[in-house]
């Protein structure tokens, strides 16, 4: 068994058909596609130079749908769940969270609001509406950004107590995430607690508390960074997990690199 | 210095002056209040007016923010169905009831207050909504308290009181990146130690439910740390017979008179709504 997990395609299809041929050439098959979120979006990266009119964008939110929902005979078809783009989608089309997008306002602009609006038709967001919040598989959670919120941004800078809450919220051992679109790992060890609670009728016994090591996975993001897709293979049976870097188009400059842990 | 702490009056106001009293001749010198002046009880506008003249700080609790908002979170509002049901109702009359100065007073509380290294919330520093239980995972509840960058945290909403101690704890992490293409770097591990927490649930003044019908509160010495629970005897019949009169659903006025409530037993209690 083995799971390739992307997130962040963010509207760009070049880069998500990048993975796929990268997947293709994998000497052990892939078994199972999760996709943490953020299928569509602005092509992250380029928004903060303004630039949503340049073409190199190769921003298609709704190539990148129908790419997902008809992968092709014999291909793997992906589990998707809904990210931060997807949430900001439903919030525009009054589906869910607060009229008029405010987070998405903040982070985008009026520009960008227009954007996001033009590039998803009413049809395709009833589709990503019906897709997952995440995905409980063996002892892991798969999801955008945490139990505690889709916009919960998970990094290895994050301090160790709120990295400890999310995996206690998420009871389970292996959280993977994507929000930041970093690929990273982070075992989190709470090796001791003593808690003691009074109440009205008196003191209860110090319980004292320890856990084992789990662990915060962030898995890349796939079309954030033009010219570079990054996402996770793991291997549930052996545990084993391993990061891949995809250059493609002009950025390309040789083979997809692959980086494992122990 | 002695801080008197007191949340959820739920507009019985029979039951926070009585409560007011109390602290009196506990010689605190500050009072705080942890939200939900109203709800439940018969007396909103009365409650509100008396935390208002004595200028007693208060966070902003659920049922303030419902009166404000509406009812628009999710059913997470409400720990159980039957709750909800019987919720919908004392928020349909409290609405109808509330002042519009008294509304637009609840709308300015604010989520948290802080002094010093205490922090005040409602619920818990996530949301008004989140229920911070006894039984609460250790670690999680330490995060509650130094997300709030504090090492006392109020908290209410559960109606019950309790002191929590977190000590001694400890973590470890390690952590390994791979980012921009470059090799994966070993994985690196950093211990962290948290010194003394602690978490104090005030109770509830006007709907306490911990099998009596006194209001509770907590007195909490600054210098000291220590902790007093206080439980005042009050006319609660009394406030029982307005329930009933003023037209609220008479099982507020059962579990008001029992000191507790099965149906108020949250399923999930860590859930946060967003809205």
């Amino acid at each position: 068994m083995k799971w390739a997990i992307l997130s962040g395609i963010e509207g760009n299809l070049t880069a998500y058909e990048a993975v796929l041929k990268d997947l293709r050439q994998l000497r052990q098959p892939v078994t199972e596609l999760y996709i943490l979120g953020d299928v569509i979006g602005l092509s992250g990266n380029n928004l903060k130079n303004n630039n949503l009119q340049d073409d190199s964008l190769q921003n298609d939110n709704e190539a990148v749908i129908r790419r997902l929902r008809h992968p092709g005979v014999g291909q793997l078809k992906p589990q998707v769940c809904v990210g931060w783009w997807e949430e900001q989608c439903f919030s525009l089309h009054g589906l869910s969270g607060l009229p008029d997008a405010p987070e998405l306002m903040a982070a985008v602009g009026g520009d960008g609001v227009k954007a996001l609006w033009d590039s998803v038709s009413r049809k395709s967001v009833q589709w990503l509406r019906s897709q997952h919040f995440g995905f409980y598989e063996l002892d892991c959670l798969l999801i955008h950004g945490s139990m505690a919120s889709y916009a919960d941004e998970l990094t290895p800078e994050t301090p160790a107590i709120e990295l400890c809450d999310r995996l206690i919220r998420a009871d389970a051992n292996h959280l993977f995430c994507g929000r930041s679109g970093r690929t990273f790992e982070c075992w989190v060890n709470p090796n001791q607690l003593h808690s003691t609670v009074t109440t009205l009728d008196g003191p209860q016994p110090t319980q004292d508390q320890s856990k084992t090591p789990r662990r915060i996975v962030g898995v890349g993001s796939v079309g954030r960074t033009p010219g570079q897709a990054t996402y996770t293979l793991y291997s549930p049976g052996s545990n084993q997990l391993s990061f891949r870097t995809v250059n493609y188009g002009q950025a390309k400059k040789g083979k997809a690199k692959g980086f494992g842990f122990p | 210095m002695k801080l008197a702490v007191i949340s959820c009056i739920h507009g019985n106001a029979e039951a926070l002056d009585a409560v007011l009293a109390d602290i009196d001749t506990q010689r605190a010198e500050e009072i705080y209040c942890l939200g939900d002046l109203v709800g439940y009880g018969p007396y909103p506008n009365e409650v509100v007016e008396k935390i208002r003249s004595l200028a007693i700080p208060s966070c902003q609790g659920c049922w303030d923010e419902d009166i404000v908002d509406g009812l628009n979170a999710c059913e997470c509002s409400y720990p159980s169905q039957l709750a909800e049901y019987r919720g919908r109702l004392a928020h349909e009359w409290t609405d109808r009831e509330i002042h519009p100065e008294v509304r637009e007073y609840l709308a300015t509380l604010p989520l948290t207050l802080k002094k010093d290294n205490l922090c005040f919330v409602h619920g818990s520093p996530n949301s008004q909504h989140e229920y911070l239980l006894p039984s609460m995972d250790g670690f999680a509840a330490l995060e509650r308290v130094l997300s709030a960058d504090a090492d006392v945290l109020f908290c209410g909403h559960t109606h019950v009181p309790y002191e929590r101690k977190l000590e001694n704890a400890a973590l470890s992490v390690k952590v390994g990146t791979a980012e921009s293409g470059d090799r994966a770097q070993q994985l690196q591990e950093q211990q962290f130690q948290v010194p003394l927490k602690r978490v104090i649930n005030a109770g509830s003044v006007g709907e306490p439910r911990h099998g009596r019908p006194n209001a509770t509160y907590v007195i909490y010495n600054t210098d000291t740390a220590e902790v007093t629970f206080r439980e005042v005897t009050y006319n609660y019949e009394k406030t029982c017979q307005a329930i009933v009169e003023k037209g609220l659903p008479p099982i507020f006025a059962w579990r008001l008179a029992k000191g507790m409530e099965f149906a108020e037993r949250a399923d999930d209690p860590s859930h946060v709504c967003e809205r």
